[in-house]
């Protein structure tokens, strides 16, 4: 491209070869110079000529020099064992971190105690009752079935403890979230400050949350009600701000034209109009707390998690497949419930108050009183726990089932071999070349690629977060390691934007197969990233492979999702006028949808990168080796310095991998 | 009338010397709004521009230099009681930042605005509500109406904001959704009305507040034609039967033509021309304007007071008697159905007569000065 | 952060009395919810100490009427749930001299609880088919001969020694190099999946080698042998102890312990009593080890099946 821009020029240069002539390498710098991305990698590409000769005369080899690292195990052991020293004794935890604990440990112990007194029955009554009154008959049987799914699967008292950790961090995140929007939605400065913060908490993996809690709270079920909320709270506050911000100006400006103070501007127009985004955060910061909920069971959490948990260290994928599939029911229902109360549907009007008049409104209350009633009585009849007699055990012939596909599979298909070689050949022929290349990259190489590959698609600001995120890790002495798992990262992100574009494309095309996709996509979005550790490695032995292998089947979801809806929402005008003109369906593809999903698309690999990253963070536990490794090992010796840094290096990954790949919006980022 | 003109330097209006005796108790009717040299400047240091010699740069000198933008520039008249004063201009012209200018909405850069004498930029925040909650009602073209409330609550949600009872409030909603048509309707959402209903819904929102000045801002704008024009007989009944004082914004001339009493046309910020419909077409005051009339039907707005000569001798006894304010297209009628000049008789003298020659002046646009052959060319 | 503080405020409502609140006290918020005797025993991930604790809870239970909550803790961390009473037992430890010393001398707020029963042993092993065709294989010296046979894909051009979950004590990295090895030390990540790698392995007749242990249920499935380590002595234990990766001897053989909150101790009564007393053979364990990994029962089942079969042992425990 900029060669063909060049060349009149240089062609032109032979007729007028006076003195004043400007040499034609100048004038190729010149062109070059009015492309802004070329101008961006022209100033890199100065940059790395000054730079790179002094770095690899100074510091020679590959890795991070270790004269830039500074290293943190020690006064992070020492904070450690201080903290554990005097956790019963220092007046920080006695009046301030032990209220916090103690709050938390009575509400979710209040919460437990509720539900163990409304009895199997109770509650999944209540649960069908709320399930119906906010969303709809079909909802409500939904619930039903899920919570006597529960019971049946012999997980009620799991189910139960799952269920308390939920609601006591949900109300906090909620609430917290609520409050942090709130000041964002209204106050510029404070959304400024804070929306950065709020992006980069939701592209950081879940693990990385759980060491400082540890740290400061040691294990438990508080802590991990901590973790939860630190994870689920941004998408409430970031849902909560936005919708704030996005209220139809014109309406308010209505509402100020007959005289509203500020207080009748928020409470009548300005948060009645962003329900729908509030209940989306609402939405997401239930899904997220569940996810995390399992995940925290490494720190404690107990419930549904644990027994995933459990299950995982003896190879019984049934057991984790009987614990993980009350956690899928319970995010069907939590999502169900709360989609289906952003979305007004044409049978019950959702906005419509009670009809008018006093006869109307004394018949609902009488209606839920009697409601009231009959799940108390259930209550009373019912026994605490699920009956033991009522319950099948699916975890035999599940494991049978698996242990048929994995010795079919396994080895030996012909043609393809097995699943394990496979792995050996992802392995030897992708990840080892591409770990090898990135470790052997001058530390100073990679941080120009990622400063050029951040501020192509940004702006100069997330060029530097990206470059400072990358340098931190290499601080920290974590460089290897990390060059590692972005290799991980990077082929089975290359792995899930293949399959997913794959399957993006038919499913955008034809209605038919999008609906039956989409409940495949729906329940695969919500599955805690435990469970699919456990067949991978069944199928794919250990390593990274089965790790690359869980994180796309985690990732590819969302990908095929996006993708799709971008595809899908292309201008149907521009499709036309493409058709009008005769374009093949490949042509309109190229030419058409691609370029203008662009945006949806640059979304699509975002969000792979992220999802990517959390499963091989976690993929330490079945042999991903490098920083998520380090966190378990961590948290498993107690090593909370090694853990620590470890997350803080994930995080700077996430930070890093996040703004290489996420397109800031230009008029949004000058505003 | 000329009190309250634009102040700028290049608005002549040679024609309001003859201010109509018909709109002589408009006239004097006391101001309601009386604005004088507003400004409102967009951008960062707005209040140095007004007044300053950066005022007399260009919009684009003006925005290279200092980074602002002139939305209103320099603005004075007056709203009288009882009259609707409309003020028109192309998009950019700067009419909806003026209007909202009036209750604040959009804080002046300079200037100063009194409603009933009171100063409106000097008030504090409960005076200024108190005027928004009882005194200013605002329609806007986009209706600002609350998705998630019905339509009473909607027309009843100024009231709540005042504080008005539930019971009170919702029965006075009532009988404004009655006023404006929408019976039956009281328990739709906004989202389930045609565009016509919503702005009904606005107006009656508007009304509930039983505000002194109705402020609209391009309230029609969004409609369709047919709806425009029942909506725009709807404000003309409203001001028929109440004699509310209306403030009305368009970009539409004929729409303009069809409800004010007086005039205001902007065009860079600036009042270029301010006056009757009669004087804006019949005495455009620059170029800009004229062009802008262009299209306008004459014989439909300009009355047989511009195109009455002196009556000869023999004239003024006889033939059929015409009022001053009969227009021009009515006149034509007359003339052509008797065949004879008609007599313009106001307080029982004739003041002249309109004969086909004088009347077809008027409509080809030749009245300012006659030429010869414009017989021919209106023939033509 | 700012999520903290708010909660802070939170908690601060939610207590309204200011004084001071331990969170070293704080039980599990899940205890004696029903008004039950309660009691909390810490799992960790492999099945020998599942098995412990299964019979435990289904004895605790049956013969005591008490509700038993179990918690998967890691081995480390476990010390510290313990201290803070958030479990109530560990019921197998495999010899954590730093934290006994903290908590057990130190703190005092862990009892120790007496003898399992049951020896524990750290190794290298080869599995048994591998090791009749190369008997040599089972001295470490010949180890590097083998280096090519025992290549794996994650461990690049040398050989491959499996471990297992990085909760182990391991010194393996710092033995490979002390001994010259050519070979990489790659991690499954988790027991499970180290195991599920060497059935695998062992259902393709493929040469491994593997950091292991016993009491393990897995090699009456898959017998293994034992690759012989320089001998162990206390003078490379005390290097060991200084500076780990100084480490050039074999693994110790440990005697396996319980270890009991204190306060539970004293407070526990007939739980407690139990607990100290449970006592019991490797093949006990075995036996109900490979109930729950192989046969795939649930806990509580193995453990019902071994006590119907075993009453003479855990008869004593009840006294």
């Amino acid at each position: 491209m900029t060669v063909h821009t060049a060349s009149p020029q240089v062609k032109r240069a032979p007729q007028g070869r006076d003195a004043s002539a400007p040499h034609p390498a100048v004038l190729l710098l010149r062109t070059l110079w009015a492309r802004p991305a070329a101008r961006k990698l022209l100033v890199l590409a100065v940059a790395a000529a000054v730079l790179g000769p002094v770095a690899a005369a100074t510091h020679g080899s590959g890795t991070w020099p270790s004269a830039f690292t500074v290293d943190l195990t020690k006064p992070l052991t020492g904070a450690s064992d201080w903290i554990i020293d005097n956790r019963d004794s220092h007046w920080a935890f006695l009046y301030f971190f032990g209220h916090i604990s103690g709050a938390i440990i009575g509400a979710v112990h209040a919460v437990y105690t509720v539900l163990l007194a409304l009895g199997w029955a109770g509650v999944t009554a209540a649960a069908a009752l709320i399930a119906w009154r906010v969303a709809g008959v079909r909802v409500a049987v939904t619930a039903l079935a899920s919570f006597a799914a529960c019971g049946l699967l012999g997980m009620w008292v799991p189910t139960m403890r799952t269920l308390a950790l939920m609601i006591v961090a949900v109300a906090v995140s909620v609430a917290v979230g609520a409050l942090l929007g709130l000041a964002a939605g209204l106050s510029d400065r404070t959304f400024r400050a804070l929306r950065p913060v709020l992006d980069t908490m939701q592209a950081l993996p879940a693990f990385a949350y759980l060491l400082p809690v540890v740290l400061v709270f040691g294990i438990g079920v508080a802590p991990a009600v901590l973790a939860t909320v630190v994870y689920a709270a941004p998408p409430m506050a970031r849902l909560t701000a936005l919708g704030l911000r996005a209220t139809d100006k014109g309406v308010m400006e209505a509402v100020d034209s007959l005289g509203a103070t500020g207080r009748q501007r928020l409470l009548t127009a300005r948060l009645p109009l962003a329900r729908r985004e509030l209940l989306l955060g609402v939405n997401q910061t239930i899904m997220m707390a569940l996810s995390m909920a399992v995940i925290a069971s490494v720190i404690g959490a107990d419930g549904l998690g644990d027994r995933v948990y459990q299950a995982l260290s003896t190879v019984d994928v049934g057991s984790a497949l009987a614990a993980g599939i009350p956690i899928v029911l319970l995010a069907i229902v939590f999502d169900r419930i709360t989609a289906g109360s952003s979305t007004p549907r044409p049978a019950r009007k959702l906005w419509a108050t009670v009809p008018q008049g006093g006869t109307a409104r004394t018949r609902t209350a009488a209606t839920w009183a009697v409601a009231v009633l009959a799940v108390l009585g259930l209550a009373r009849l019912s026994s605490q726990s699920w009956p033991d007699t009522w319950t099948v055990a699916i975890a035999g012939p599940v494991n049978t089932a698996k242990d048929w596909i994995v010795d079919h599979l396994y080895t030996g298909l012909p043609g393809i071999g097995g699943t394990a070689d496979l792995a050996a050949h992802y392995t030897t022929w992708i990840l080892n070349p591409l770990r090898d290349g990135l470790q052997a990259l001058p530390w100073w190489g990679a941080l120009l690629i990622v400063a050029a590959l951040a501020w192509l698609i940004g702006t100069w600001r997330t060029a530097l977060t990206a470059v400072l995120s990358l340098a931190a890790i290499g601080v920290l002495g974590r460089w290897e390691l990390s060059m590692d798992t972005l290799s991980q990262v990077i082929a089975a992100v290359a792995v899930t934007l293949a399959l997913g574009f794959a399957i993006a494309v038919p499913a955008a095309r034809s209605p038919r197969v999008e609906r039956l996709l989409r409940p495949v996509l729906d329940v695969f979005q919500t599955m805690p990233q435990f469970v699919y550790l456990i067949p991978v490695v069944a199928l794919f032995g250990i390593g990274r492979a089965p790790a690359a292998a869980a994180a796309v089947v985690y990732a590819l979801p969302a990908v095929v999702r996006i993708a799709s809806e971008g595809l899908r929402r292309v201008n149907p005008g521009a499709m036309e006028s493409a058709r009008s003109l005769g374009a093949t369906s490949g042509q309109q593809l190229r030419q058409v949808q691609f370029p203008l999903a662009r945006p949806q698309l640059l979304l699509a690999v975002n969000q792979a990168v992220v999802l990517v990253l959390s499963v091989v963070i976690i993929g330490g536990l079945v042999g991903g080796g490098a920083l998520g490794y380090e966190v378990v090992f961590g948290l498993a010796q107690g090593d909370l310095a090694t853990g620590l840094t470890a997350g803080v290096a994930i995080a700077c990954l996430g930070l890093m991998l996040d703004r290489v790949t996420q397109p800031t919006k230009g008029a949004r980022d000058g505003a | 009338m000329n009190g309250n003109s634009a102040g700028t330097g290049d608005t002549t209006e040679p024609m309001t010397e003859q201010a109509q005796p018909a709109e002589a108790d408009a006239a004097t009717a006391p101001a309601v709004f009386s604005v004088r040299n507003l400004w409102k400047v967009f951008g960062p240091k707005a209040d140095r521009v007004p007044g300053s010699e950066l005022a007399a740069l260009s919009p684009e000198e003006l925005r290279e230099q200092a980074g602002c933008t002139v939305a209103v520039r320099d603005v004075s008249f007056d709203v009288r009681q009882g009259e609707v004063f409309v003020v028109m201009g192309l998009s950019g012209s700067g009419k909806s930042t003026l209007v909202r200018c009036l209750t604040r909405l959009i804080e002046p850069t300079s200037g100063t605005i009194a409603i009933d004498g009171e100063d409106v930029c000097g008030m504090d925040k409960g005076a200024l509500r108190d005027l928004r909650r009882h005194r200013a009602a605002m329609v806007f073209q986009h209706f600002g109406l609350l998705p998630h409330r019905s339509v009473l609550d909607n027309v009843a949600y100024g009231l709540e904001i005042q504080g008005v009872g539930k019971a009170e409030r919702r029965a006075k909603a009532a009988e404004m959704v009655e006023k404006v048509g929408l019976a039956g309707l009281e328990d739709r959402r906004p989202g389930q009305l045609s565009g016509g209903q919503q702005q009904r819904v606005g107006l009656a929102r508007a009304l509930a507040a039983d505000p002194e000045v109705l402020l609209f801002d391009e309230p029609f704008s969004a409609l369709d034609p047919l709806i425009r024009r029942d909506m725009q007989e709807e404000v003309v009944r409203l001001h028929r039967d109440e004699g509310r004082t209306m403030v009305f914004i368009t970009h539409d001339l004929s729409e303009a033509l069809r409800l004010g009493d007086r005039i205001a046309l902007m065009r860079g910020g600036r009042v270029v021309q301010c006056g009757t419909p009669e004087e804006i077409v019949g005495s455009p005051a620059d170029d800009y304007v004229r062009d802008f009339v262009r299209d306008v039907p004459r014989e439909q707005v300009l009355t047989v007071r511009r195109a009455m000569r002196p009556a000869a001798a023999d004239e003024s006894e006889t033939g059929e008697t015409l009022a001053p304010t009969t227009t021009v297209a009515e006149a034509i009628e007359t003339v052509a159905r008797t065949g004879t000049p008609a007599r313009i008789v106001e307080g029982g003298r004739c003041v002249g007569v309109v004969d086909h020659r004088s009347l077809l002046d008027v409509v080809a646009g030749l009245d300012a000065g006659t030429a010869p052959d414009a017989g021919e060319r209106t023939a033509a | 952060m700012a999520a903290a503080a708010a909660l802070c405020t939170l908690a601060a409502a939610a207590t309204t009395a200011c004084g001071a609140a331990d969170m070293t006290k704080q039980a599990s918020p899940y205890a004696a919810a029903a008004g039950t005797k309660t009691v909390t025993l810490s799992v960790q991930s492999w099945v020998g100490a599942r098995a412990n604790t299964a019979v435990a809870k289904y004895l605790l239970e049956h013969e005591l009427g008490y509700r038993v909550d179990t918690v998967q803790v890691d081995e480390v961390p476990a010390w510290d749930a313990l201290s803070q009473g958030r479990v109530d037992a560990i019921m197998e430890d495999w010899g954590h001299p730093e934290q006994e010393k903290r908590y057990v001398e130190d703190k005092k707020t862990i009892a120790p609880g007496g003898d399992l029963g049951v020896t524990g042993h750290i190794g290298w092993w080869v599995p048994k088919y591998f090791a009749d065709a190369h008997p040599d294989v089972l001295d470490w010296r010949n180890l590097n001969k083998y280096a090519s046979q025992l290549r794996g894909p994650e461990s690049g051009g040398k050989g491959q020694l499996l471990d297992g979950s990085p909760s182990y004590v391991t010194n393996d990295k710092a033995l490979v190099s002390n001994l010259g090895l050519d070979y990489k030390v790659v991690f499954a990540g988790s027991e499970a999946a180290q195991i599920t790698q060497i059935q695998q392995s062992a259902k393709d007749k493929k040469p491994f080698l593997t950091y292991w242990y016993e009491p393990q249920w897995l090699f009456n499935e898959v017998p293994m042998v034992e690759v012989k380590l320089p001998p162990y002595t206390q003078e490379c234990a005390d290097k060991g102890a200084k500076d780990p990766s100084t480490v050039n001897c074999a693994y110790p053989t440990t005697p396996l312990k319980k270890y009991l909150n204190a306060d539970f101790t004293r407070k526990g009564g007939k739980a407690a009593r139990f607990l100290k007393n449970f006592h019991w053979s490797k093949a006990d364990q075995n036996a109900v080890a490979q109930m729950i990994a192989e046969d795939k029962l649930s806990a509580d089942e193995a453990a019902k099946r071994w006590v119907k079969e075993n009453p003479e042992v855990w008869k004593k425990w009840l006294q």
